[in-house]
């Protein structure tokens, strides 16, 4: 089951890890978030903070994805069935944002 | 120890918690305990000492473990194990009704049914981020200069002679 979950964020091109979580539990993780419990909490956290936002009148959340954007690598998370999917993302060669 | 649920070192402070549930009548490890303890009184002082020590680990091992195969089944009724399991389940429904902190999780509401594809599409477009931060930034600079102009007093006299 682990297998045919993570064998689709093994094969997006420049993923640096991943993390699967399941009811604040980490069902799968991989290189630089291996066993990353930290981010794992946050990302937890930050997902039930969005999912309570309500832009519209609508029963389900306006977006599909949440992108935490750094300068050299973003945070990438999405939520099917249960379970919270992270994948860490390289920046592909452009500056970070000015603020 | 390095048992699961080991408590040496808060055993003081939560007896109340640590201590069985239900005693049995005549624990087993007890009983070599107390026939050990006789035997060695007229030994020489230190090696009573050390008898002691041992003794004294024997006995705190002995709180910690619960002998299942040891528990006095012999004397148990069908209505004697629904009394210490509804006991238990009194015991365990007060224990939780003092875990506030502990909260189920609100479900979790499924933003798609191919998380993969998801993941691995396009990233934000930089002139999205860019414009984003730029909002932001506006919206803080008008906030920190929001402040009251006083222009009247704020206290008034209702015509007090």
């Amino acid at each position: 089951m682990t297998t045919a979950l993570t064998q689709g964020l093994e094969r997006i091109p420049e993923q640096l890890g991943y993390l699967v979580l399941c009811d604040g539990a980490v069902l799968a993780s991989s290189g630089e978030l291996e066993n990353d419990e930290v981010a794992a909490a946050v990302v937890a956290e930050l997902v039930g903070t969005a999912c309570g936002l309500r832009l519209q009148r609508s029963h389900d959340p306006p977006f599909k994805r949440l992108s935490v954007v750094f300068g050299e690598h973003s945070f990438l998370v999405t939520v099917s069935g249960q379970k919270i999917f992270v994948l860490k993302r390289q920046n592909h060669g452009r500056d970070p944002v000015p603020v | 120890m390095g048992c699961c649920y080991s408590s040496e070192n808060e055993a003081s402070d939560q007896e109340e918690e640590t201590k069985r549930l239900l005693e049995p009548a005549a624990s087993p490890p007890n009983k070599p305990l107390n026939g050990a303890e006789h035997s060695y009184h007229n030994l020489p002082s230190a090696r009573t000492d050390e008898q002691a020590m041992l003794s004294s680990i024997l006995a705190k091992t002995a709180i910690n473990i619960i002998d299942v195969s040891a528990a006095d089944s012999q004397g148990m009724e069908q209505h004697e194990y629904m009394d210490r399991a509804r006991q238990y389940s009194t015991r365990l429904a007060m224990l939780s009704n003092n875990l506030t902190h502990w909260k189920k999780l609100p479900p979790l509401p499924s933003l798609t049914s191919q998380p993969h594809q998801v993941l691995a599409s396009e990233p934000v477009p930089f002139a999205d981020l860019q414009q984003v931060s730029r909002i932001a930034a506006y919206a803080f600079s008008a906030l920190s200069q929001i402040h009251v102009d006083a222009k009247e007093e704020l206290v008034v006299q209702f015509g007090i002679p």
